[in-house]
C-alpha cells in the first residue's frame, strides 16, 4: 500500500476535526430531513402519498447532503499540501523514493476517503426515505456515484489550489471561490444567457449550446441530470460526467508539474 | 563521489548558482562555506534532487541528478536546513514511515527503525509524539530518519543551527562517526569552528560561484595542511609589547596583526629563514622572547580573506 495514505489517514483521524465534522454533519443532515418531514406532513390541505413524501425526502437528503459535503470537501484537500509547505515537510518527503504521483495519490485518497465516510455515514439518514417508497437503488445508487464524481473532482481541484500556494488559508480560500463560482457564477451566466435570448430558447432541447453550457461545470446541475430516467443520461449527465472528470484529470497533471517544481517552494 | 561541473540556476526571480564547479572524494567529509544568499543551499537542493539545474552537469556516485533522480535519492541523505517533522505522528511511526517511503522490505523497515531510535537515542521515546520532543531531540530524529536507507552520501544544509554547544558537539562527534563508516559528507555551515574541527576540505562560495584568490584559483582550503600566503607568529614577550613591537617592525617585511598585552601576532614575508631571523632580530634588541610559534591559519582567516570580514 502506499505509504502515504496510512499517513495521511492517521494524521487526519487524529485531528479534533475528525470527529467533530462527522457529528455536525449528520446533525444537520438529521434536523433538514426531519424539518422536511415536518413541512410536509403538518398541513392537513397537504396531504400526500407515502411515496411522494419519499421522492421528496430523497430529493431533499441528496441535495442537502451535496451541499455539505461541497463546504466540506476543500476543507481536507486544500490543506493537504500547503500543511507540508508550512511545516516543512514536504521536502523530506519529495527527497524520498516517493514520486510524485504517489505523493498526489495519497493526499487525494485519504481527502476523498474522509469525505467519503461522511457519505456513508449518511446512509442510515438516506434509508429512511426507503421506508416511504417511491425510491428505488438505481435512483440511490447513481445520485451516490455523481455525487462522488462532484468531491472527486473538487477535491482534485482543491489539491491543485494546495500545490500551488504556499499556506493553507490561501488555498482554502481559493478552493471556496472555485466552489461558489461551479455553483452560483455558472447559475447566473446561464440566467443571464437565458434573459438576452430568451425568444430563441423557449424549449431547452432547442437551447444553443453556448447558452447551456455553464451548467455542466455546475455540481447541482450535474446532479439534477442524474434523476432523469436512465436511457435519458445522454446526453446531460453523459456530458457534465466528461466535463467533470477533465476539470479533475487538468487538476491533477498541474498538480503533478508542481509537485515536480516542489524544490523551489520549500 | 560528488562532481559539480559549471552548474548554474536561477529561481524564484534570483540567481541561485552562477557556473559553480566542485569535486568531493569518496568518504570525505567536506564543508561549504560563504555569506548569506551565496549559493549553499541552492547547491545542496539540486544535489538532493529537489532542483534541476538550468546548465552544467551535477553528479552523484557517478549518477545524474537530473536524468536519473531515483538512483540519485536511494544514494543521498538530505537534511534541509530547516528540517521538518511531523508533530502529530509518533516518534517510531516517523521512522516507520520513512523507512516505508524509501521502500524497504518489512524486515529491514523494522531493523531500519530499532538502529534509528538507539542512533539517536530515542528508544525510550518511540510512543512519544514528534511534538514533545525537545529541539536537540527532533534534530537527531531528523539525522536518524535521513540514515535510515543506509545512503552513501549526506548532505547536510546548516545542520547545527540552533542547536545549544553540547548538542552541537554531539552533532560533530556523530558526523565524524558516520564519515569514519565511510559516509561522504557534504556540510554547508556558519559556524566555521565547527567545519574547523571535523572538515577534511572546505569549499568557499560566494554569489553563485566558487570564491577565488588573488590569482584566480578557487579557494578550497585544505584544513590539513592549511595555509596563509604570508606567515603568522605569535611572540610572548616578557616586559613591554610596545617596545617588542617597534623591534619587529624595524625588519623589512614583518607586519603587527594583532597586539594584546603580553604578546603580538606578527606577519612575516618570506619562508621559515625571515621567521628565525626575526627571532634573532628581537634577542638581540634586548626583547625577552617567551613564545615564538608559528600561528595555524584558521577557517575564520580563510573566510575573513576572501570575503574581506564584510558584513553579508
Amino acid at each position: 500500500m502506499n505509504p502515504m495514505i496510512g499517513k495521511e489517514l492517521r494524521q487526519r483521524m487524529r485531528e479534533r476535526r475528525g470527529w467533530i465534522l462527522p457529528s455536525l454533519y449528520l446533525a444537520t443532515l438529521g434536523a433538514v430531513i426531519a424539518l422536511a418531514y415536518y413541512l410536509m406532513t403538518v398541513s392537513p390541505n397537504r396531504q400526500q402519498q407515502g411515496w411522494q413524501i419519499g421522492v421528496a425526502l430523497f430529493f431533499t437528503v441528496a441535495y442537502t447532503q451535496l451541499s455539505l459535503l461541497l463546504l466540506m470537501a476543500p476543507i481536507f484537500s486544500a490543506g493537504a499540501l500547503t500543511i507540508e509547505k508550512e511545516q516543512r515537510t514536504l521536502a523530506g518527503l519529495l527527497t524520498t523514493l516517493l514520486r510524485p504521483i504517489q505523493i498526489w495519490w495519497g493526499k487525494f485518497v485519504a481527502s476523498l476517503m474522509y469525505v467519503l465516510l461522511l457519505l456513508v455515514a449518511g446512509l442510515p439518514v438516506l434509508s429512511v426515505v426507503f421506508a416511504f417508497g417511491g425510491v428505488g437503488p438505481w435512483e440511490v445508487g447513481i445520485a451516490i456515484l455523481t455525487t462522488v464524481v462532484i468531491l472527486a473532482t473538487i477535491s482534485a481541484m482543491s489539491l491543485y489550489w494546495s500545490s500551488l500556494f504556499r499556506r493553507s488559508v490561501h488555498a482554502t480560500a481559493v478552493s471556496y471561490v472555485s466552489v461558489i463560482v461551479m455553483t452560483v457564477v455558472t447559475f447566473i451566466i446561464y440566467s443571464i444567457g437565458m434573459l438576452v435570448y430568451h425568444s430563441s430558447a423557449s424549449s431547452w432541447d432547442l437551447m444553443p449550446s453556448i447558452l447551456k453550457a455553464p451548467l455542466y461545470f455546475n455540481p447541482a446541475f450535474f446532479l439534477t441530470m442524474a434523476f432523469v430516467p436512465a436511457d435519458q443520461l445522454y446526453p446531460e449527465w453523459v456530458q457534465c460526467l466528461a466535463v467533470f472528470l477533465l476539470l479533475g484529470v487538468v487538476s491533477t497533471l498541474l498538480t503533478l508539474r508542481n509537485l515536480r517544481r516542489g524544490g523551489e517552494m520549500v | 563521489m560528488i562532481a559539480l561541473e559549471q552548474v548554474r540556476k536561477n529561481y524564484n526571480g534570483t540567481r541561485g548558482l552562477d557556473g559553480f564547479s566542485l569535486r568531493v572524494d569518496e568518504g570525505e567529509l567536506f564543508g561549504l562555506v560563504g555569506p548569506n544568499g551565496a549559493g549553499k543551499t541552492t547547491l545542496i537542493k539540486i544535489l538532493a534532487t529537489l532542483l534541476r539545474p538550468d546548465s552544467g552537469k551535477a553528479l552523484v556516485a557517478g549518477w545524474d541528478v537530473t536524468a536519473h533522480p531515483q538512483e540519485v535519492k536511494r544514494t543521498v541523505g538530505y537534511m534541509p536546513d530547516q528540517p521538518g517533522l511531523y508533530q502529530d505522528m509518533r516518534v517510531g511511526e516517523l521512522l516507520e514511515f520513512f523507512a516505508n517511503a524509501f521502500r524497504l522490505s518489512r524486515e529491514q523497515r523494522r531493523a531500519a527503525v530499532i538502529r534509528g531510535l538507539e542512533w539517536s537515542g530515542l528508544s525510550a521515546r518511540r510512543n512519544d509524539y514528534v511534538e514533545e520532543l525537545s529541539f536537540g531531540m527532533k534534530q537527531r530524529l531528523f539525522l536518524a530518519r535521513t540514515l535510515l536507507h543506509d545512503p552513501k552520501v549526506l548532505l547536510l544544509d546548516e545542520p547545527a543551527t540552533g542547536l545549544d554547544p553540547l548538542a552541537r558537539i554531539d552533532l560533530r562527534r556523530q558526523l565524524k562517526e558516520l564519515n569514519a563508516q565511510g559516509i561522504t559528507i557534504l556540510i554547508s555551515s556558519h559556524i566555521l569552528a565547527d567545519l574547523e574541527d571535523i572538515c577534511s576540505r572546505v569549499a568557499l562560495i560566494s554569489e553563485g560561484k566558487n570564491a577565488t584568490d588573488a590569482e584566480g584559483n578557487s579557494l578550497i582550503v585544505n584544513l590539513q595542511e592549511a595555509a596563509l600566503p604570508r606567515m603568522a607568529y605569535e611572540v610572548e614577550v616578557l616586559g613591554s609589547v610596545a617596545k617588542a613591537g617597534e623591534r619587529a617592525v624595524e625588519m623589512a617585511g614583518v607586519k603587527i596583526v594583532e597586539r594584546h598585552p603580553t604578546r603580538l601576532v606578527l606577519e612575516i614575508e618570506g619562508e621559515a629563514a625571515q621567521a628565525s631571523q626575526l627571532l634573532r632580530h628581537l634577542v638581540t634588541g634586548g626583547i625577552d622572547v617567551v613564545k615564538f610559534a608559528r600561528r595555524a591559519a584558521t577557517l575564520e582567516d580563510r573566510y575573513q580573506h576572501a570575503f574581506g570580514g564584510k558584513p553579508r
